[in-house]
């Protein structure tokens, strides 16, 4: 009894094949709930005895999103708060990076120390903040007053309070920043550099020359997924400031859980969160775009 | 024989007390519940309730906005993992309109409230059939579990000092917060003023009530003409911004409950308009004025009496769990209406809901002299909202007020913006909602 001849999947078939796990994967938890999203943006839904009643309102929901003051305040301090913070970061966490790549002694406890704000979750960064800034007990305005200055409403000024989340932020992430370029800096080639130097290159044309240069790809992944992160800011505003004084702190994340979850407004809540998505996805694309060119034209 | 009789006796007397209500041999319940100042008093309730009756109580503890949340969450699945929901005064009419509590008489048709526990302006009782709050034609559908509502709190030292009569007026309270005052070392009067789920609006509704102003003509009566922007609603608010800004804290458009608490506690302030903490403020360990805070209700104009807008917690048991849960929940709240139960209550820290303990003998100690203003206060309360869309009104309310505090916009344009989005919401959830003129 002779056995059959074992099929062979083809390379295309085994392809599919293998990635249909992963792609299923995805399917179910990436676009089904955003399809869920989009469903629920084109419905009001209420609850009358027990059940929810879907109510088809089609665009109604996007119309309001124009109308909304939290939202527009929300996008406009979102890109405020995400620049500013991201830019600092960048430049802090690089300026570091350089500082630091050549000094070999006591390195591993500088280097804990500096990574150390990273480790901290944000929750407890919010309350140790909210006690620094705090107008009446916080450390700040008791140096201040040590200093003969008067004590200054770090969260309750308008002015200030955008400013002074920023400033939680950039001391929590500028660790992200300085960890990703430093290993970044530590792969590049030394020769190039024992070349300029024999050359006779100063330390800011090796700066602008090489180093900016041969770092391009890793300043554009770490600035992006640093702004990435800063879009989704949430915990530091939620415990430092809910959003205020007025609008001055609302970002978009916070805007979208108050309408979403604490007025459960979920029609509505899910449009500005589709909105949103569409907002950053077009940000994101532009500033890679942006960076990935100028990557090329270096 | 006698033995055996009295043995008979026994036993006939815990079938008896046997009943579905017994709190004996429940299954285990689970109350989800908000970190409230007055928690820990409810913590100890609970303890000394699954000392006495061998039952086990889970507490599921969250922030003000967490547990509302997790609540409706709760509800609107199969089965909720929560016996007891202790909803808010801004969001229970929610939870009765979405049919998710169930009336407590249809538990146990025997279940009453006891006459002594106040219904705080009805608010127990909900008439499914018309969608209203009502004593007369509603069911019993939960519980009171606290009394949150702003009292008027003053340093008894620094009156004593200054020779001063506690207020029953804004003007007379702003006069004496005018002599207290001396920052930074202490503000005359400490008041919430930042916008969060129920924070701000909860402390300028006495000043726009008194005035005779508010959100709406009248909730209960079902005219839901917009007067948030109306001569006596500026007049309460310009009221509340004069005490702010002529003797207040100096970031009130930044200041939240705990702010406010913390500086009475340390002695920053003269006044407060906050809820009853007692355990708080006579605390060695948390407080730098023991026996120094005088309780008042909030003052009112020479017009209107104190008006305290009731921020209060309600217990309800969910529709979605099983009957024999349902059961050990209602035999909790049956041991909680207890003078007993609310006697410990008031002892572990925490202010109770029952009369009968509110203006009994206790009254008399120093340990507990915030109970005459407290009665006095839940006498003359208000419900604030008795609309399931309160969460979205409070969104417009907050934020505005907050920012009329904080002079990012003028009062008159931040009322008449509030008016304007406010109508739009009831409009939108099919209430008939006029505006007034705005004001110029």
């Amino acid at each position: 009894m002779g056995t059959r001849p074992r099929r062979r999947l083809s390379p295309r078939a085994w392809k599919v094949l293998t990635l249909a796990p992963a792609l299923a994967l995805f399917l179910l938890l990436t676009l089904l709930p955003l399809a869920n999203l989009a469903a629920l943006s084109l419905h009001e839904v209420e609850w009358l005895d027990r059940e929810a009643v879907w109510t088809w309102v089609g665009g109604r929901n996007y119309a309001r999103i124009a109308e909304d003051t939290l939202f527009r305040a929300g996008i406009l301090n979102t890109i405020v708060f995400a620049v500013v913070a991201v830019a600092l970061q960048m430049v802090i966490g690089f300026t570091l990076a350089l500082t630091t790549t050549r000094i070999t002694r006591g390195r591993v406890f500088y280097r804990t120390v500096f990574i150390l704000p990273i480790l901290v979750p944000g929750i407890v960064i919010g309350a140790i903040w909210k006690l620094m800034y705090s107008f009446d007990f916080g450390v700040i305005n008791q140096i201040l007053l040590l200093l003969g200055i008067a004590p200054v409403d770090w969260l309750g000024d308008r002015s200030l309070a955008l400013i002074s989340v920023i400033v939680v932020d950039v001391w929590h992430w500028t660790p992200f920043c300085y960890l990703l370029l430093l290993a970044a800096l530590e792969t590049l080639p030394r020769d190039i550099y024992e070349a300029a130097e024999i050359d006779g290159a100063s330390f800011w044309q090796q700066l602008r020359r090489l180093t900016l240069p041969l770092m391009a790809p890793a300043l554009v992944v770490t600035f992006v997924f640093r702004m990435i992160l800063a879009f989704k800011v949430f915990d530091e505003i939620y415990l430092l400031t809910g959003g205020g004084p007025g609008t001055a702190t609302e970002v978009i994340s916070f805007t979208i859980y108050r309408r979403f979850f604490t007025e459960d407004q979920v029609g509505y809540g899910a449009a500005i969160s589709l909105a949103t998505i569409g907002v950053i996805a077009v940000l994101i694309v532009t500033m890679s775009r942006v960076a990935t060119s100028r990557e090329a034209a270096t | 024989m006698t033995r055996h009789l009295a043995g008979l006796a026994a036993c006939a007397l815990a079938v008896g007390l046997g009943g579905p209500l017994a709190a004996q041999d429940q299954p285990p319940i689970t109350i989800v519940i908000n970190q409230s100042p007055w928690f820990p008093g409810f913590q100890s309730v609970v303890e000394l309730y699954e000392e006495q009756t061998g039952n086990t109580v889970e507490l599921d503890i969250n922030p003000f906005a967490g547990s509302l949340e997790k609540q409706r969450t709760a509800v609107r699945t199969d089965q909720s993992p929560f016996d007891l929901l202790i909803m808010n005064a801004g969001f229970f009419v929610e939870f009765y309109t979405g049919g998710f509590i169930e009336p407590l008489t249809d538990i146990d048709p025997d279940f009453t409230l006891n006459p002594d526990i106040y219904t705080f302006d009805d608010s127990v009782y909900w008439d499914p059939e018309t969608n209203t709050i009502s004593a007369e034609t509603g069911q019993l559908h939960s519980v009171p579990v606290n009394p949150f509502l702003p009292i008027l709190h003053y340093r008894t030292d620094l009156y004593e000092e200054n020779g001063l009569a506690v207020p029953t007026t804004w003007d007379e309270l702003y006069e004496n917060a005018k002599v207290l005052n001396d920052p930074p070392r202490i503000y005359g009067i400490s008041q919430r003023g930042q916008r969060g789920a129920f924070d701000v609006t909860f402390d300028v509704l006495p000043y726009i009530w008194s005035h005779g102003g508010g959100i709406f003509a009248d909730q209960k009566g079902g005219d839901f003409t917009v007067t948030i922007n109306s001569p006596e609603t500026l007049a309460g608010m310009e009221t509340y911004l004069r005490l702010a800004n002529d003797v207040g804290h100096p970031s009130t458009a930044g200041q939240t409950q705990t702010n406010v608490i913390q500086n009475m506690a340390t002695g920053r302030a003269g006044h407060i308009q906050g809820v009853p903490a007692p355990a708080l403020f006579d605390d060695p360990t948390q407080s730098a004025v023991v026996g120094q805070v005088g309780y008042a209700m909030v003052p009112g104009t020479a017009a209107n009496p104190g008006t305290p807008g009731l921020g209060h917690w309600l217990a309800g048991i969910p529709k979605n769990i099983p009957d024999d849960r349902k059961r050990a929940a209602l035999a909790f709240l049956e041991w909680f209406q207890t003078e007993e139960a609310q006697r410990a209550y008031a002892e572990a820290g925490s202010p109770p809901v029952s009369r009968a303990v509110l203006t009994s003998e206790m009254a008399e100690q120093d340990e507990y002299r915030y109970m005459p203003a407290l009665a006095e206060s839940i006498e003359n309360s208000r419900l604030t909202f008795v609309i399931p869309e309160a969460a979205q009104v409070l969104a417009v309310t907050e934020l505005r007020f907050n920012q009329a505090i904080g002079g990012e916009i003028p009062l008159e344009e931040a009322l008449n913006m509030a008016a304007e989005e406010i109508a739009a919401a009831m409009v939108e959830a099919g209430y008939d909602a006029p505006t007034l003129e705005p004001l110029e």
